[in-house]
């Protein structure tokens, strides 16, 4: 690292100091990272690949979040696009509103979504009545994981419909009356970056849930036990299991933060 | 040919337009002169319909697009008033190329493919970029995008084509030839053109006409001989950089009005009913003359003659602004070369005239316009 602007003694003790704060921080976030890949020797990770507990978490697992994805997609993407070129009364407080899984507790969550669709919640009659008991079901895990993580897709969305230049769809405005044409050919491609990578955050994040999946879905092996359950339980039961689950979440993780960083990069016409 | 009948609009609280009303005539390109904030954008977004003015009624080539017959309220999409619009900044679809943006509009027409493909690149051969139809607009300089967005906008035909302050969007040592680029383009068109600008000279090249906006409405308009012999206000002078200062009429002498002037005593060309009534009176920098006291070898009866101190000097390209206190601030303008031989400096005594036929009187309104003038008009 060059310091060309360190001069005085001053300067350079601040930035000493302040190198020793980041390489610290640094070290208390990839060591425990490390930890978990020195857990596991390259032969071991073969066989893990092949334990039936293993795939059937990561199964549910993809599928889950996958579904919850799509909803997000379908229900969070028009939403941005609303609360993103309209205004009306009360509108800060539904925009808090949605935010709100993000910051909240996912034990609370958990609770809060007992409350709404257990047998005993408030909607709880009318899926007695259609038959469906949700917790204890896959489909909990899926609402579980829509309500924490959709709030993402919203947001990156929303900000990518905000900061779209004005005279440009006033442009459009004037070269066509289809509003329709002008979301798909101009206000669609010039957001779908921002759209892609929230929908990648919201995947990522309900392929971690945990807190509420636990509280809602419960913790049923095939049903409803995706990956970071089925982690806990194996730290008691089968340790190295759980140390391959990790390091799958660990590789994910990593994959969708670089892509949602190379997505921010690219601009358009850099193509030749 | 537009017609915008007393126009208000108001943001939240703030009114931006007030009453405004304004007639562009049929293939004329007219220049709303004024500064930042005043208004300019907004009157060309309600001419778009983009924005929806707040009263008012606005006329394209006599049919009412936006406004109210009885209590019946009309407004016209702003793709169907047939009107080109191009933006201050550079509103090209980034994601398409040079031929998709130019195309956008022909393919609402709904014409066949071959027509499209046909019309885009004579909409290309007119703005001369038709080599540059396979580009992003990333990779083309601020003036050929603008030509692209000019190009862009007259897809559809329009019958008017608004600019707002196209030439800001091309680096500055550009400017000068893409607006000439650009009046080319504009008359080759023969369309009616309002052009926004809040730079004199350049409304001085781009236009017929001009009319000058300030304080939510149209403070005068008229050719540039016009505007700048006879500003019609306080307001219109300050903004053309022309000399305005406020005096009494006391009384007529030789057919002329004498005016007080902070005790100083000036005669102009203007009309007896002014004689008893606060003036304001303005002259242009061009019409002052300053000489040393000493060569005093002019006809005094011709002109007004003044002797006051230099307190101000700016050189610019050839000419150099000299503000000369002479009881009030007069501004005169001579080349480099004058200045040298007269060899002014700041703080000398000098002699300052302007005939009587130059100064423009009118009757003081009474109304002080402060308008902080946020870049100086050059």
């Amino acid at each position: 690292m060059k310091l060309k602007f360190a001069k005085s003694l001053s300067d350079k003790i601040i930035i000493a100091i302040l190198i020793l704060i980041v390489f610290t921080y640094f070290l208390f976030v990839i060591l425990p990272i490390v930890a978990i890949f020195l857990r596991i020797e390259p032969s071991q990770v073969n066989a893990q690949l092949h334990n039936a507990a293993i795939i059937e978490a990561i199964k549910l697992s993809l599928f889950t979040a996958g579904t919850a994805t799509l909803i997000a997609v379908v229900l969070a993407v028009p939403t941005a696009y609303f609360m993103a070129t309209r205004n009306f009364h009360g509108k800060t407080i539904i925009d808090t509103l949605i935010d709100l899984p993000i910051v909240l507790p996912p034990a609370v969550a958990g609770v809060a979504l007992l409350y709404a669709f257990a047998p005993k919640g408030l909607l709880g009659p009318v899926f007695n009545k259609l038959g469906y008991v949700l917790p204890g079901s896959t489909i909990a895990v899926i609402i579980a994981e829509t309500f924490v993580a959709s709030p993402f897709l919203l947001r990156s969305a929303k900000t990518g419909f905000e900061n779209m230049d004005r005279d440009v769809i006033n442009s459009a405005k004037m070269l066509t009356d289809s509003r329709l044409r002008i979301f798909f050919t101009v206000t669609l491609p010039l957001s779908i970056r921002a759209i892609i990578s929230g929908a990648m955050m919201t995947w990522a994040r309900a392929l971690g849930e945990f807190g509420a999946t636990l509280m809602f879905a419960g913790n049923l092996p095939g049903v409803t036990q995706t990956m970071p359950l089925a982690i806990y339980v194996f730290l008691y039961s089968d340790p190295l299991a759980g140390v391959m689950l990790s390091i799958i979440l660990i590789a994910i993780a990593f994959a969708v933060l670089i892509t949602v960083k190379l997505l921010e990069q690219k601009r358009f016409g850099n193509k030749k | 040919m537009i017609k915008i009948n007393s126009v208000t609009k108001s943001f939240k609280e703030k009114r931006v337009l007030g009453n405004l009303s304004l007639e562009v005539k049929e293939k004329e390109i007219l220049s709303l002169l004024g500064p930042n904030g005043c208004g300019k954008t907004t009157l060309l977004n309600i001419l778009s319909g983009l924005t929806r003015q707040d009263e008012g009624n606005i006329y394209i080539n006599d049919v009412l697009v936006s406004g109210k017959v009885g209590t019946k309220k009309v407004h016209i999409k702003p793709s169907d008033r047939k009107v080109g619009y191009v933006f201050q900044n550079i509103s090209l679809f980034p994601h398409m190329r040079v031929k998709d943006n130019v195309a956008y509009g022909l393919k609402s027409l709904h014409l066949p493919k071959q027509e499209v493909k046909k019309r885009t690149e004579k909409l290309l051969d007119f703005v001369d970029l038709r080599e540059y139809a396979k580009f992003y607009p990333s990779q083309l300089s601020g003036g050929q995008k603008q030509r692209i967005a000019l190009a862009r906008s007259l897809a559809t035909e329009p019958q008017v084509l608004l600019l707002d302050e196209p030439v800001s969007a091309v680096d500055p040592q550009l400017r000068e030839s893409f607006r000439l680029e650009l009046k080319n383009y504009l008359q080759a068109l023969k369309i009616t053109v309002v052009y926004v600008t809040h730079n004199l000279s350049e409304a001085f090249v781009m236009s017929d006409r001009i009319a000058v906006m300030g304080n939510g409405r149209i403070e005068q308009i008229g050719d540039r001989t016009e505007i700048f012999d006879k500003p019609s206000s306080s307001y219109v002078a300050k903004f053309l950089g022309v000399n305005a200062f406020k005096g009494k009429g006391v009384g007529t002498h030789a057919g002329l009005l004498e005016i007080d002037v902070n005790g100083v005593r000036v005669f102009a060309r203007a009309t007896d009913g002014l004689v008893g009534k606060e003036v304001v009176a303005t002259v242009k920098p061009d019409d002052v003359v300053i000489s040393r006291p000493a060569d005093e070898a002019f006809d005094r009866s011709l002109f007004n003659a003044v002797e006051g101190t230099i307190i101000e000097m700016t050189q610019m390209r050839s000419t150099a602004q000299v503000t000369v206190d002479v009881g009030f601030l007069l501004k005169t303008r001579l080349s480099l070369s004058e200045v040298k031989k007269l060899s002014l400096t700041i703080g000398d005594k000098a002699c300052v005239r302007f005939s009587a036929d130059s100064l423009n009187v009118f009757a003081d309104s009474g109304v002080e316009q402060n308008f902080i003038f946020k870049e100086s008009p050059k």
